[in-house]
């Protein structure tokens, strides 16, 4: 068994809205994952279905070749989740203690204070952190148990720089260790930085999947846009370095990866082209470029 | 299990706030209302009313888990805690045996106030039984709280328990005997578990053991509290 973790056609609708919508994915033992996706692209609801706290649907869960839930009993399951609270006027170490009894081959308990930088921080009450203490503590609850698979739902939002820093420095040591990682975020740099694949969810589907690089790549492009007075759009996209072309209005919008070699095209191409505009595509512009529906703008 | 048993229970202790809670306010109506003589059946007034006031104590003190379970469910870490091997049975049971202990303080308290300012006397055997007998009685309301804090926000559990309490401790026959209630009320009180389950302490005082029908109410109320409980559980582990 190398596979961590499986999804066949996996759906999920909320009522008459479907949150994700038929992701196919395996994950091999060992890999660092990052889900990359905008807020509400069904990324929490994946991971949520993927630790058996959601139903699919329809389509089938797997870990490490079981059920999510009976993965998750069976102690090789170990997930931070986004805001989940603690058990109030307990301590640091007492949460770290109770997680490590939980498992039957957890970390020593210095170690992860270590790993999640909390040594000084043992005997504090859990009421009484900062966010970012909290956002350490749920880390260290997750990893006391030295799962074989680790979740992360994005584990750094709401943390400042200094402490961004040091929880994947952190978890860069975990991931050292030849664990498997997932973790969820919408900070391409993260999902480069720190991942070996990276996969991007949009509108609940895989949009793209690759190294970090290869993503990068695609988000990094450009959009061309210009007055297309009336021109063929499958010629446009014939033209150097365009991936796609979108017609809104008297616009044309061609998604680029080499926007220079496109406006070099155009201008030899002697039509006289108006208004012509180059913005650089964010993140955001990447995906609604990838998963742009044809015919539907 | 036991290091989560533990870890509530650790907690429990430190913050003892409930404890003192479910105390106060049976040893304070006892202590006021106690000195009346006579007797409500064949068991004097200072016994019957000790009793009366362990079990509301105990009342409180079973259906308070709820709040805590409330709370705990709306911050997440009911959640966090269903993705470790630990089973939602397991934390259940936790829950129910933590809210069944908060039942024994309010007992042994109002009954070391009886003790010293009426001079109650019970055997060391007697007061075994009690504090068992009310321990394992209060498992109808511990599910009944458990029930409260999986279905409720935390903002409607505490004011609902409590109506619950005061519902169950007055119709019950725990502030007025039923003896002396109006025919209507008493007709009802027989069937609460709050009536059946003081009177298991009652049936300590009086030296006799309980009515088979009381404690089939009780098993009664036991299962349906305890069904909701689960259904409850179901219903709130379903939507997040």
């Amino acid at each position: 068994m190398t596979e961590a973790v499986r999804l066949d056609a996996v759906a999920k609708d909320y009522g008459p809205v479907r949150a994700v919508d038929g992701i196919d994915l395996s994950i091999p033992r060992g890999q660092t994952v990052a889900l990359l996706g905008p807020n509400g692209a069904g990324k929490s609801t994946t991971i949520n279905m993927l630790l058996g706290l959601l139903e699919p649907s329809a389509g089938t869960v797997r870990v490490f070749g079981d059920s999510p839930t009976g993965a998750v009993r069976a102690g090789r399951v170990g997930a931070m989740l986004q805001e989940s609270g603690f058990a109030a006027n307990a301590t640091v170490r007492e949460l770290v203690e109770l997680s490590r009894a939980l498992y039957r081959d957890p970390l020593p308990t210095s170690e992860i204070l270590a790993t999640a930088d909390l040594t000084g921080l043992a005997g504090r009450r859990l009421d009484k952190l900062s966010g970012g203490q909290s956002q350490r503590v749920r880390f260290a609850f997750a990893l006391a148990g030295n799962p074989e698979l680790l979740v992360l739902d994005e584990p750094t939002a709401a943390l400042d720089v200094e402490s961004r820093q040091a929880f994947w420095a952190a978890m860069r040591r975990y991931a050292a260790t030849g664990r498997t990682v997932l973790f969820a975020t919408h900070y391409l740099e993260e999902a480069d930085d720190f991942a070996d694949r990276v996969i991007v969810i949009a509108r609940g589907r895989v949009v793209a999947d690759g190294s970090g690089t290869e993503i990068k790549k695609l988000a990094g492009g450009r959009t061309v846009s210009f007055d297309h007075d009336g021109a063929d759009p499958a010629r446009l996209r014939g033209l150097p370095g365009v991936l796609d072309v979108r017609l809104r209005g008297e616009r044309a919008m061609l998604s680029c990866d080499d926007s220079d070699a496109t406006v070099r095209a155009l201008l030899a191409d002697g039509r006289g082209w108006r208004n012509l505009e180059i913005v650089g595509a964010g993140l955001e512009e990447a995906f609604l470029t990838l998963t742009a529906t044809p015919g539907k703008e | 299990m036991r290091a989560y048993l533990v870890f509530e229970l650790r907690r429990l202790v430190r913050e003892p706030r409930m404890a003192i809670f479910t105390i106060v306010l049976p040893v304070l109506i006892y202590s006021i209302s106690s000195g009346s003589g006579g007797t409500v059946g064949d068991v004097t007034v200072a016994k019957y009313l000790m009793v009366s006031m362990a079990a509301y104590g105990a009342l409180v003190g079973a259906l308070s888990v709820g709040i805590a379970v409330s709370h705990e469910r709306a911050n997440g870490w009911l959640r966090q805690l269903r993705i470790t091997p630990l089973s939602p049975t397991q934390v259940v049971t936790v829950k129910a045996l933590l809210a069944s202990l908060l039942a024994i303080p309010p007992v042994l308290a109002v009954g070391i106030t009886a003790t010293i300012s009426q001079g109650v006397e019970f055997s060391a055997g007697q007061w075994v039984a009690l504090a068992g007998l009310m321990w394992l009685g209060s498992l109808p309301f511990a599910a009944l709280g458990l029930a409260l804090g999986f279905a409720l926000p935390p903002q409607l559990t505490q004011p609902v328990s409590m109506l619950g309490v005061f519902g169950l401790a007055f119709l019950g026959g725990l502030f007025v005997p039923v003896e002396v209630m109006p025919k209507a009320l008493a007709a009802i009180a027989v069937w609460l578990p709050s009536n059946r389950f003081a009177e298991l302490g009652w049936s300590v005082a009086g030296e006799h053991a309980p009515p088979a029908a009381g404690i089939a109410v009780l098993a009664a109320w036991t299962l349906l509290f305890g069904g909701l409980a689960a259904l409850s559980y179901r219903r709130a582990a379903a939507q997040r």
